[in-house]
């Protein structure tokens, strides 16, 4: 997958659907303040800033942040119970079902995109009656209880698992997408063209920041701009501690005229005015 | 329990009299059955001519039985059985695998020992063996000779008293062990008697 | 005279740790403070306490075995089970912290119908997993096989038939008989052989919990012999606590000697100090490597920050405080050694607590740091309970078995312990002159 920052304007659309399509439970201010929130994708945000005018003239950076499905993955090697692995195709799995909830794959992702159910979000566990008497005792907000109604629950998609209390969960790359397309293909013998399956941030996004496709497949988008349209705009997030991430962001280049932060000195004579004209021309990238 | 035997037996409190005593009785021809100590005496079972235990390499095959279990299920359930792709890591991690057989070697060595142990002994809840001295095991250490149609009573126990044995006595007692409880006194039968 | 009267104020930490438990059990793990970055907080802290303490117990039977150290039979029993009950405290934590414990039988590597799955044989959880269980019932082999001519003594000492009883089945027949101690001899000497490896493996492998992650803080190599050196320093600091409390009320001075404190001062004073430098080197690692991460996560967020006041405690209970047993008086003073004790406790517990919390609460990426964190009630409440249970198991230890290993000190005397007893009266009665004369020839 490839994510460009230049386009990426944070509007969160990718968070929503994600978020929708992969049945990610809601569960509450309360819960959220502490930083009990489910959201597999988020958007972090970079400030650009001089550090004396901190708030006057600030530039930022949105950064969609994921499941980055490591070649090396950390979080895979110490799961006591396989309940995490790599797919031949490169997709970082997750076993609903097998995950006993250690959280030591939570702890040892670099970028914490992983999400534990701390608490019967979903109304699916098999202890009845746990979230009343924490709503009660005012842990908990309300909303949890309105997945419990039949007719709230048709908006969860059928292709996906509802997790239960005490699994770990995270951004799979809609395997449920990539699985529906795969077997299409087989079905009419062909193999998979590229942009047949969107992810459903890749679908959601407005400006087409997101690129997902078959890296192994030389035609496809995602090899083009890796490999010969971005080349030098390509990078990985947190690429020294060789964790070998599929997601690879394109650096956001500002066109601007003058240092990005930098308050314009106006009674500044010819002097600054002259060095500026020089960098005039210059893009100053400010991507993290 | 099974057979009823004769056995003359000599109390000493003091290992520095207790081993001229049996290198005394040893000379003489008798046949110490044992000498049951309160805590184990260094050099009383050379002293006694018994061989040495065997029972450290018998842990050391079950170590190895362990290092072999643990390395041999481990390669075959990442190579053969179910490889998974963990991390990129490669199939047969040796490294990883070093410390799960090091436990796995601990582990069979002690069970394994501590139960052939108690075999070896025959130790069990609920065994019971017939007791020479009640203060055995506090602080007396007692010498059993076994008595044969040869041995002559007086001159056994006259001889554990000239090498200072602080008590002698004439027991009769089944050999071996039996399921039973120490709260109850366990009856001596001379032969068995089938009832009818 | 036993300790059992004080178990009734124990039951009720106990009782309340359940209660701890049942509702994490029931309503889920979201009830504790840990968040989606601090996934482990009090639970595994506790855990790694717990089975540092543990460790003292193998170091004392098994270690000084090994050594010929004689000393060491005054407080080993006691020591063995201290470590027994200390694993079994420890056990608690990686069972409930998970957030399905009814699953938890998914870590066994057994034969199934799913495939068969089995597990990550190369996860640091999963090694835990055969260490503390391997370490387990090697230590409760240990201590059972040395207890078993101990209940035999007492077996036959028995006046009440119910004694006679239940000390006849657990002494499993014991005779004393020459052949039998050979064997016990034996086996002694192979589990202790045994055990000394496996004390240094299980608290490797549970360094390996961290040190094989990616998170700055916790990726170190000083982890393993850190670990180590710390959990031998907290484990005699806690056998000190016991000791010293066993022998005021058990009147067990004669056997459990100033000596025996001042050596296991000394030996708190050399793994305190091991574990000062390890403080250090991880400081200067920090500096010197040149990773901006463990930079940070050092100097700004451990050192320094919200979490600071605790690295210093840590720093001042372990790395100052034993540094005071080098003066003679002070490792010979009973009350001194019984504070020092908790403090050395106090200060390990907030070493795995630095450790563990802060590392992971800011960690690599600035948008997923986290609240400060507190423990909620239900966190300190399983950690009191463990307490109950360690307490009560040695209370009901310190009542129905022999707290010292009788055979084992008879062996090193030479003499049953009555006549040690009078012996020592005699001694002590003589006159100074008299005794030197006496020892001169």
């Amino acid at each position: 997958m490839s994510i460009d920052l230049n386009t990426c304007t944070g509007c969160a659309a990718c968070v929503v659907a994600c978020t929708a399509e992969n049945n990610v439970p809601v569960v509450g201010k309360k819960q959220v303040a502490k930083y009990h929130e489910m959201h597999w994708l988020r958007i972090d945000r970079y400030y650009a800033a001089n550090r004396k005018d901190q708030f006057d003239d600030v530039n930022v950076l949105f950064q969609p942040m994921l499941c980055q499905h490591c070649d090396n993955a950390p979080c895979e090697n110490v799961c006591p119970v396989a309940a995490t692995n790599h797919s031949s195709e490169g997709l970082n799995q997750m076993t609903y079902n097998r995950c006993i909830g250690t959280r030591y794959c939570a702890n040892n992702c670099p970028f914490k995109v992983r999400r534990f159910n701390w608490l019967d979000f979903t109304g699916a566990d098999s202890f009845p009656d746990n979230q009343q008497p924490l709503i009660d005792e005012g842990g908990m907000d309300a909303i949890v209880m309105d997945m419990n109604d039949d007719l709230t629950r048709m908006v969860l998609n059928p292709d996906v698992t509802v997790r239960s209390r005490g699994v770990i969960e995270k951004c799979s790359f809609c395997v449920q997408r990539l699985q529906e397309g795969k077997l299409k293909a087989k079905k009419a013998s062909r193999p998979l063209i590229d942009g047949e399956v969107k992810t459903a941030c890749m679908q959601a996004c407005p400006t087409d920041a997101i690129v997902f496709g078959n890296y192994n497949d030389k035609e496809s988008r995602i090899y083009k701009i890796r490999k010969e349209e971005q080349t030098k705009r390509t990078f990985y997030a947190l690429e020294a501690i060789h964790v070998l991430p599929n997601v690879n962001y394109l650096a956001k280049v500002r066109n601007t005229d003058r240092h990005v932060g930098v308050k314009e000195e106006e009674h500044d004579g010819g002097e600054a005015h002259e060095a500026k004209k020089e960098e005039k021309k210059e893009a100053v990238p400010s991507g993290h | 329990m099974g057979q009823v035997k004769k056995y003359i037996v000599g109390c000493f409190d003091d290992e520095k009299v207790l081993f001229p005593a049996v290198k005394k009785v040893r000379a003489a021809g008798y046949k110490i059955q044992d000498v049951y100590t309160p805590m184990p005496i260094h050099g009383l079972d050379h002293a006694l001519g018994m061989r040495e235990t065997s029972l450290h390499t018998a842990g050391f095959i079950y170590g190895i039985t362990g290092t072999t279990t643990a390395l041999t299920c481990m390669s075959w359930v990442f190579t053969s059985d179910w490889p998974l792709n963990i991390g990129g890591k490669p199939h047969l991690p040796l490294p990883a695998f070093i410390p799960i057989t090091f436990e796995l070697t601990v582990l069979f060595a002690a069970v394994g020992m501590v139960l052939t142990f108690c075999y070896l002994c025959q130790l069990a809840p609920f065994v019971k063996k017939h007791h020479f001295h009640e203060r055995a095991t506090d602080d007396l250490m007692v010498m059993v000779i076994e008595c044969t149609e040869r041995t002559n009573e007086e001159e056994v126990k006259a001889m554990l008293n000239s090498n200072g044995a602080v008590e002698v006595n004439v027991q009769e007692a089944p050999v071996g062990w039996w399921l039973g409880r120490y709260d109850r006194p366990s009856k001596l039968f001379k032969t068995r008697e089938v009832a009818y | 005279m036993s300790l059992l009267k004080y178990e009734s104020t124990l039951r009720e930490p106990l009782v309340d740790g359940d209660y701890s438990v049942y509702r994490e059990v029931t309503y889920g793990i979201g009830q504790w403070n840990l968040n989606k970055t601090i996934g482990w907080g009090w639970d595994i802290t506790n855990f790694v306490w717990w089975v540092g303490i543990g460790h003292a117990g193998t170091l004392i039977s098994a270690i000084l075995l090994l050594f010929r150290q004689g000393w060491r039979t005054g407080v080993n029993r006691a020591a063995e089970a201290m470590t027994i009950f200390a694993v079994m405290c420890a056990g608690q934590f990686p069972i409930f912290h998970m957030g399905r414990v009814w699953d938890a039988f998914f870590v066994l590597p057994y034969a199934n119908s799913r495939g068969p799955l089995w597990v990550n044989f190369a996860s640091p959880l999963l090694w835990d997993v055969f260490a503390i269980s391997t370490y387990f019932t090697v230590s409760l082999l240990f201590w059972y096989s040395g207890l078993i001519p101990d209940f035999a003594t007492i077996r036959d000492r028995a006046k009440t038939k119910a004694r006679k009883l239940w000390y006849g089945v657990v002494s499993f027949g014991w005779t004393g008989s020459t052949k039998h101690w050979q064997r016990h001899e034996s086996l002694s000497l192979v589990l202790a052989g045994l055990s000394t490896p496996l004390v240094l493996s299980v608290h490797t492998i549970v360094s390996f919990d961290f040190a094989t992650s990616v998170v700055p803080g916790w990726h170190t190599t000083i982890f393993p012999p850190y670990f180590v050196a710390g959990a031998i320093f907290s484990g005699f600091a806690m056998v000190q606590t016991l000791m010293l409390v066993t022998r005021k009320v058990m009147k067990l001075d004669d056997y459990i000697t100033l000596g025996h404190i001042e050596a296991m001062n000394k030996v708190i004073v050399l793994t305190g100090s091991i574990v000062g430098i390890a403080y250090l080197t991880e400081l200067f690692m920090a500096w010197y490597g040149g990773s901006k991460f463990e930079y940070d996560a050092f100097y700004k967020y451990r050192i320094a920050g919200p979490y600071g006041w605790s690295y210093w405690t840590m720093m001042t209970c372990n790395v100052i405080s034993p540094q005071l047993f080098w003066s003679k008086k002070l490792r010979r003073n009973v009350a001194f050694t019984f504070i020092m004790s908790i403090v050395v406790n106090i200060g390990m517990w907030f070493e795995r607590f630095v450790i563990i919390v802060t590392s992971v609460y800011r960690d690599y990426i600035p948008s997923s740091w986290s609240v400060y964190y507190r423990p909620s009630i239900w966190e300190v409440g399983f950690y009191l309970g463990t307490f109950g249970l360690f307490f009560t198991c040695y209370f009901l230890f310190s009542k129905f078995a022999p707290v010292i290993a009788i055979a084992e000190i008879k062996h090193v005397l030479k003499t049953s312990g009555e006549s040690f007893k009078e012996k020592m009266d005699v001694i002590e009665k003589e006159s100074v002159e008299h005794f030197a004369h006496g020892h001169a020839h």
